[in-house]
């Protein structure tokens, strides 16, 4: 008999994303998409269209930086 | 795949080649509880002490032959459940609880073998007799430095490993079996191909074609073989160039193989965390969908599908890649006659 084979999609997140995190992936890759590749530039892209920012409503690039360095550890 | 069953070097190659060394599984498969690990023509078991210290041993009890993977871990040494026999990381029985001061104790009985760990994943030196210091695991860069950032994603498809070698070193089979991904829809459907040498392998690449589709494949051997590729990413993949693979692929059994790939990109920062969270959140589905295109068509091909091919152009990595092994083969058969001799 041979033992299950290891067959995993999931290695690197550690749970299921929310609402908001898939929210804000979506919003990020249409920046990308639009040929915004700077910080200022997503985070004026994430103003005008969302998810609005946890901390504080308002993205700046503080916050973005603090925030996506909390997801990309956490989730 | 056997190219012909009574081939000695193909013998050699099923099984990996020896003085080597090969990833063997993702660092989280191993804690202090001894895990078992077939690979290589043989099985290894591996444990860890609570300071995380790492070890290996072939997994055979020099008593009887019983899995030392079904006895108990004591730091550096294993009680082997079926009679207490203890044997320590280096292979040195320490004790034998049913017969005290016999001549097994002392021996050095059972094969020891040297690990590493790196880049998320257990390396181990496949070493053809037991050594002290093994030679340095050199990785590629992209897996050492500072300014890339990686994911291991670790897979065991059905088929013989040589077959996932052949399917890299066959950059044109994106611009068809991956026309659909998200990201190797571009690019022409014919190309000549042209080999170049490096200091460490070689590289099989599309001539007037680079950072367009799968255009090219480095093959290098630096006392670990591996493989390098670049894949340029879609715009929504943001800054941060090409998307780097490496991949590294090792023998379970005659028809298993383990595939280690490491997913790398040159980012830095908050692209470094946004590239991280994208991957976690979506990329990694994504590119496990492609990668499952290739298992798909690997895991249907017959063992012996390599003894009736038609090979054209496309193929010459494929061919250069075979010979060489089989050269390393040969070599490691006519090393093995001398010290017999
Ligand atoms: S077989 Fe291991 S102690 Fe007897
Ligand atoms: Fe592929």
């Amino acid at each position: 008999m041979m033992q299950e084979l290891y067959l995993n999609p999931h290695q690197a997140r550690r749970r299921q994303p929310t609402a908001y995190e898939d929210l804000l992936g979506d919003s990020i890759e249409r920046a990308y998409a639009a040929g915004v590749h700077d910080l200022a530039g997503l985070v004026a892209h994430l103003n005008r269209t969302g998810p609005n920012c946890p901390a504080g409503g308002v993205w700046t690039e503080d916050s973005y930086r603090a925030e996506i360095a909390r997801l990309a550890a956490e989730c | 795949m056997r190219t012909n069953a009574n081939d000695p070097v193909d013998a050699v190659l099923a099984v990996g080649l020896k003085d080597l060394w090969y990833p063997m599984c993702p660092s989280s498969f191993v804690a202090e509880r001894p895990v078992s690990l077939r690979r290589l023509g043989r099985k290894f078991v591996l444990w860890r002490e609570a300071s995380g210290v790492l070890h290996a041993l072939e997994d055979h009890c020099p008593h009887r032959g019983a899995p030392l993977s079904l006895g108990i871990a004591l730091g550096d040494r294993i009680a082997c459940g079926y009679h207490g026999v203890q044997v320590r990381a280096d292979g040195v029985v320490m004790s034998v609880p049913g017969s005290p001061g016999c001549k097994l104790e002392g021996a050095k009985a059972t094969r020891s073998y040297h690990v590493r760990e790196a880049a998320g994943a257990i390396f181990l030196y496949n070493s053809s007799v037991d050594i002290t210091d093994p030679p340095p695991l050199n990785l590629p860069t992209e897996l050492t430095d500072d300014v890339h950032s990686h994911f291991l994603c670790y897979t065991e498809w059905k088929g013989d490993y040589r077959y996932v070698l052949d399917n890299v070193m066959d950059p044109m089979h994106g611009t068809f079996l991956h026309k659909q991904s998200h990201s190797m829809a571009e690019g022409d459907s014919t190309a000549a191909f042209r080999v170049r040498e490096t200091d460490t392998g070689f590289v099989f690449e599309k001539e007037g074609q680079r950072g367009v589709n799968f255009d090219w494949t480095e093959w290098a051997d630096t006392g670990l073989h591996w493989m390098r590729l670049e894949i340029p990413y879609p715009k929504t993949g943001g800054p941060g160039g090409n998307f780097i693979i490496i991949g590294s692929y090792t023998p379970i059994s005659e028809n298993v193989s383990a595939v280690f790939h490491w997913r790398c990109r040159k980012v830095d920062g908050w692209q470094r965390d946004t590239w991280r969270f994208l991957y976690q959140n979506r990329l990694e589905a994504r590119h496990w969908a492609v990668l499952e295109q290739d298992r798909a068509i690997l895991e249907m091909m017959e063992p012996d599908a390599n003894q009736r091919e038609m090979l054209y152009q496309h193929d010459m990595g494929i061919v250069r890649l075979r010979r060489h092994l089989r050269n390393l083969a040969k070599a490691q058969l006519e090393a093995g006659a001398e010290k017999a001799a």
